[in-house]
């Protein structure tokens, strides 16, 4: 059984497979996107991106179904060659040096993208051999991940006995088997157990400890806004808003209430001083603290169902 | 009125699945068509495949020479006539039926011209070489020789059916001497009288063995112990010397054997094309769970995916034949350590010719179960055309080289060229390089459209 809380928190130091895979200093640009266009036929899945990531930084990728948030990492992770704009990752151009930057890449896709018939251990093998590493290198790669996504003593087992949540975690340990220096999340906790997804977030968190660069989507907005330094919110293809969640906040476009506010604290204080208002015949309206990145999200991006396939 | 509701929804399901649609209507409608081409010139219909004669002409008369003409004017037969160059080079009727170049031979001897004005009482000097594992084809040369001979060899041929004729099926003593006189007068009324024998019973009586008899194929026939042989009796009736010609060093292999080293072999075929196409399908499989990307996303991977998918199907591809060659050897005898490194080498390139053609159709397909549909429909008419169901030389001419359009007639015919003929790897080299071919041609359409796909 997997324990709710890990002992301690997992170790992520990295096993080298080449030196190119040192961390980048902090501060140091990772991704750089401008003007990025991809079309599919006459759709603009990407139009017209801005889009910046420096070390150490985690930032996350909103938008509603067709937003063009995956297309845009399968851009920025080599997988797919964008119709206009100029997008340099890591120092390199992701269709023109492909090879050199997916070293040094780890993506975590929405699909549980593993090998059922293999054990963890088998699939972690797999995919650090395939990264280059050999010996006591991949030995340790191997074992840290196991560590990490909790999974040592279960780890000659099948992949397809295992759940959904056991499952997620090898999915983010296998992307991080060689130690990138810039990892892609796409949803890596949909449809898990709490206590996995708390897992998920120490391993996103330690990645960030280390320097390493994060991009994060998900649709559970309260994750973007416990893991994220910055946040961009995607909407048809187009960036309507980027910043940290303060930032956000104070968006033009995000609703405000009239009138001045008072804090106090929640609970009875704010009860007794709404009574002491109303006693002296003011109006008061107990509303929630600031808006929170839900409203945020909805204010911006509208409440009309986007039912389009993101491609 | 609720089960024709979930009908219609089912037959709604139904019609809108393109794939099930072709294999419930166009599969059956394009095997049907197979079927029934085939069928219709197995029967006469107009179409018949020619059998190859091999005919070698060392009597030089006009006999000889008038026989020729005859045959080649037989409906069912495609006479090669050796020439003087030919001969000169070595040819043989004989060799050639023994390399397979032909299901059948005829050598007609010094004497045969002078024979022809005898009294018919002496054995003709022809032979025929027969290749015994193409049974139907023997059928089909019978009865295209029995008008040719009647024709050629006039009474003297009647003379001498008459009395094989009457002996083989022990005709009652009693109707020979009359027998023999209607035949010598008149054809129609020997039918008359064999109308009048049937009405009486007489024909009806079953023969009694005759140790030692004429009732024997000539040569010891390998078919003895396999039935009725059509085609050797005719033969023997006819007056000509009859030789069964298997290739190589190999002792005589009974009919049966050749039949299951074709069933085998075909099957083998076919069952590859099955095999490895659902192989080649691991692609969309790492596609649908995501691992595609993944594996994508390492360096240097994009060739190496499709490079690894090859070998791994040409691997299971040469494990499946091996495994089913030896089944074949264990339960039918098939030979196939007759030519061990033709063997493997043909093996390798079959199984790399339809690795190609796997590996392809996963690159195509946009789905487990567009492929699958595809590779039934595929595999099923390859192997009617290409012969995996039934020898492609029972076919007319038009069909064989149809078949020949198919991996499946060039990996038939290189397994036959083993097992039957002996031949060796310098005997089945044009199969192999066409093996070859096609691995190549289809392996690399399959890497550029690969490679245009991951780079959309």
């Amino acid at each position: 059984m997997i324990s709710a809380r890990p002992a301690a928190a997992p170790d992520l130091r990295p096993s080298r497979a080449s030196p190119s895979m040192t961390p980048r200093e902090p501060g140091a640009p990772v991704i750089e996107a401008r003007a990025l266009v991809r079309r599919y036929g006459a759709r603009l899945a990407v139009d017209d991106l801005d889009l910046e990531l420096r070390a150490g930084e985690c930032l996350g990728l909103l938008g509603p179904n067709g937003a063009g948030k995956s297309t845009t990492v399968r851009i920025l992770s080599t997988l797919l060659a964008p119709s206009g704009g100029h997008v340099r990752v890591l120092g390199l151009d992701p269709q023109a040096e492909g090879e050199r930057l997916r070293a040094r890449l780890g993506v975590v896709p929405q699909e549980l993208a593993l090998y059922d018939v293999l054990s963890a251990r088998q699939n972690l093998e797999f995919f650090g051999r395939l990264q280059g590493l050999t010996g006591t290198l991949l030995a340790d790669a191997v074992q840290q991940g196991l560590a990490l996504a909790g999974l040592a003593e279960r780890a000659r087992e099948p992949v397809k006995t295992f759940s959904g949540g056991m499952k997620r975690r090898l999915n983010v340990a296998i992307a991080l088997v060689h130690g990138p220096e810039l990892v892609f999340l796409d949803e890596p906790t949909v449809g898990i157990d709490p206590q996995s997804r708390e897992r998920i977030f120490e391993m996103v968190e330690a990645l960030r400890a280390r320097g390493v660069a994060v991009v994060y989507t998900s649709h559970q907005l309260g994750e973007v806004e416990r893991l994220c330094d910055r946040i961009v919110i995607l909407d048809r293809g187009r960036k309507v808003a980027e910043g940290t969640l303060e930032e956000l906040r104070r968006h033009p476009r995000v609703a405000r209430r009239g009138g001045a506010s008072l804090r106090f604290a929640a609970g009875a204080e704010a009860a007794r001083a709404r009574d002491l208002l109303a006693e002296r015949g003011l109006t008061v309206t107990l509303e929630e603290d600031a808006p929170d990145l839900e409203r945020i999200f909805l204010d911006l991006t509208g409440r009309e169902l986007r039912d389009t396939e993101d491609a | 009125m609720k089960a024709w509701l979930m009908a219609q929804k089912d037959l709604r399901v139904y019609f809108l699945d393109r794939v099930a649609v072709l294999l419930g209507f166009g599969l059956p409608i394009a095997l049907c068509t197979v079927f029934g081409f085939a069928m219709g010139a197995f029967s006469g219909g107009g179409s018949v495949g020619r059998i190859e004669l091999v005919v070698e002409d060392a009597d030089r008369s006009a006999g000889s020479r008038a026989l020729i003409e005859r045959l080649r004017e037989s409906d069912g037969l495609r006479l090669d006539l050796l020439s003087e160059e030919d001969l000169a080079g070595g040819a043989s009727a004989r060799g050639r039926v023994a390399e397979g170049d032909a299901p059948a031979a005829l050598r007609i001897a010094p004497g045969f011209g002078a024979g022809l004005d005898g009294d018919g009482a002496n054995e003709l000097p022809l032979v025929l070489y027969r290749d015994p594992s193409k049974t139907i084809e023997q059928q089909i040369l019978a009865g295209n020789l029995i008008p040719v001979f009647f024709e050629v060899l006039g009474e003297g041929a009647g003379k001498r059916l008459t009395a094989k004729v009457l002996g083989a099926l022990d005709f009652p003593e009693a109707g020979r001497a009359r027998a023999q006189t209607i035949l010598d007068a008149s054809w129609e009324r020997m039918r008359t009288l064999v109308e009048e024998l049937e009405a009486s019973g007489v024909l009806d009586d079953e023969p009694e063995e005759e140790d030692g008899s004429a009732q024997d194929a000539p040569g010891d026939s390998a078919a003895d112990d396999e039935g009725f042989d059509f085609g050797a009796k005719v033969a023997e009736l006819m007056g000509l010397q009859l030789e069964d010609v298997t290739g190589g060093d190999q002792a005589r292999k009974t009919q049966k054997q050749a039949q299951q080293a074709q069933a085998v072999a075909g099957m083998a075929v076919m069952m590859l094309l099955f095999g490895l196409i659902h192989c080649g399908g691991t692609l969309l499989d790492e596609r649908e769970s995501g691992t595609l990307d993944r594996l994508r996303l390492v360096p240097g991977a994009t060739g190496a995916i499709l490079g690894g998918k090859f070998l791994f199907t040409w691997l299971v591809g040469l494990i499946q034949l091996a495994v089913l060659f030896a089944y074949g050897k264990l339960v039918f005898d098939v030979p196939i350590f007759r030519a061990p490194l033709a063997l493997v080498v043909l093996s390798a390139a079959v199984a790399a010719a339809v690795t190609g053609f796997g590996v392809l159709f996963a690159v195509v397909s946009r789905s487990r179960k567009q492929l699958e549909g595809l590779a039934t429909i595929v595999v099923l008419t390859m192997s009617a055309l290409g012969g995996s169901w039934w020898p492609l030389a029972i076919t007319p001419e038009w069909y064989q080289k149809l078949g020949h359009l198919t991996l499946n007639a060039w990996a038939m015919d290189g397994f036959q060229g083993i097992f039957w003929y002996g031949q060796g790897l310098g005997g089945i080299l044009p199969e192999i390089g066409v093996l070859l071919g096609v691995a190549l041609v289809l392996s690399l359409l399959a890497w550029r459209l690969w490679e245009r796909s991951v780079r959309a």
